[in-house]
């Protein structure tokens, strides 16, 4: 699970552009909507997309983003159980 | 040669090589890949939205903050005698081209919603607006190539349709295979019409010389 979290930090600095950023700077227990990270909606959707095409997982409900993406650990805990990539 | 209503303020040229700000060559472009960051480094802005936005957005952002970064404003409330007016060339063709490639590949096909939101040229006075809180107009302009008679033309009667208007930022913002190509204007409302300043062949000159 570590693996995966220090992943997916990586790969979300990568995809939503979080200039100077590294993964030692992102709490995996903060919220990554609000305050944490202050992402914002379209960041929502590249979440979404990142998801799909990294670890083949389609969300069909863009409502349950909310509560997966409340933060890096609970994304990796849905990704460890949903992948199928 | 005709009278104005408004005269220039400041200006910021940006090119591949270099940027000038106010006749004051600003910086020249060292060996780093990444020449639009270097501007942003090299100018202490602090935005991260800087970083997500597309090429267009960034090389206008930047300008319009050299523009300003002498301008005492308000810089916390919105203000409805500002208005931004732009135009290029190249559209919003850069960006294009790479959602394009998000979606190019049956097989490896995940559009980009943070490429999308970028594939519109106008989406740069936008951002200028946010950045600097200006409510007036926002309109983007594609022609052929710059023109220092169109934009003359086009400020005189963004001055002339609008008394509320004071400060409009006005220029070419190009950003293309090729790289950048930015000339860009803060102009202010003055009271008299006296003077005689051939401000269309001094853009000319800003945008060829520099």
């Amino acid at each position: 699970m570590k693996e995966l979290i220090e992943e997916l930090k990586t790969e979300i600095i990568d995809v939503l552009n979080l200039e100077g950023m590294t993964p030692a700077d992102i709490d995996e227990n903060a919220p990554l909507f609000g305050e944490g990270l202050g992402l914002d909606s379209i960041d929502a959707l590249e979440l979404i997309v990142l998801m799909e095409k990294n670890y083949g997982i389609k969300l069909a409900n863009a409502n349950e983003g909310k509560e997966i993406f409340k933060s890096v650990k609970v994304m990796a805990e849905y990704i460890k159980e949903h992948r199928t990539k | 040669m005709g009278k104005h209503n408004f005269d220039i303020e400041s200006y910021c040229r940006i090119t591949n090589d270099k940027v000038v700000v106010n006749n004051e060559l600003l910086m020249q472009k060292g060996e780093s890949g990444d020449w639009l960051a270097d501007i942003y480094h090299h100018i202490g802005m602090q935005y991260p939205k800087f970083f997500k936005m597309d090429h267009l957005c960034k090389v206008g952002t930047l300008a319009a903050e050299l523009v300003l970064k002498d301008k005492t404003f308000d810089r916390e409330t919105v203000k409805a005698d500002w208005a931004v007016i732009l135009m290029n060339s190249a559209s919003s063709l850069d960006d294009d081209r790479q959602y394009q490639e998000t979606i190019r590949d049956r097989e490896n096909y995940y559009p980009s919603p943070s490429i999308f939101v970028y594939t519109l040229a106008n989406i740069v006075t936008g951002e200028i607006a946010i950045r600097h809180k200006i409510g007036g107009e926002s309109s983007f302009y594609v022609f052929e190539h710059f023109d220092g008679a169109r934009m003359d033309e086009l400020v005189a009667r963004a001055f002339d349709d609008n008394p509320e208007l004071n400060t409009l930022l006005c220029g070419w913002v190009d950003y293309d295979t090729d790289g950048c190509d930015v000339l860009l204007c803060s102009f202010i409302r003055k009271e008299s019409k006296e003077s005689s300043e051939n401000i269309a062949e001094y853009l000319n000159q800003l945008y060829k010389n520099q």
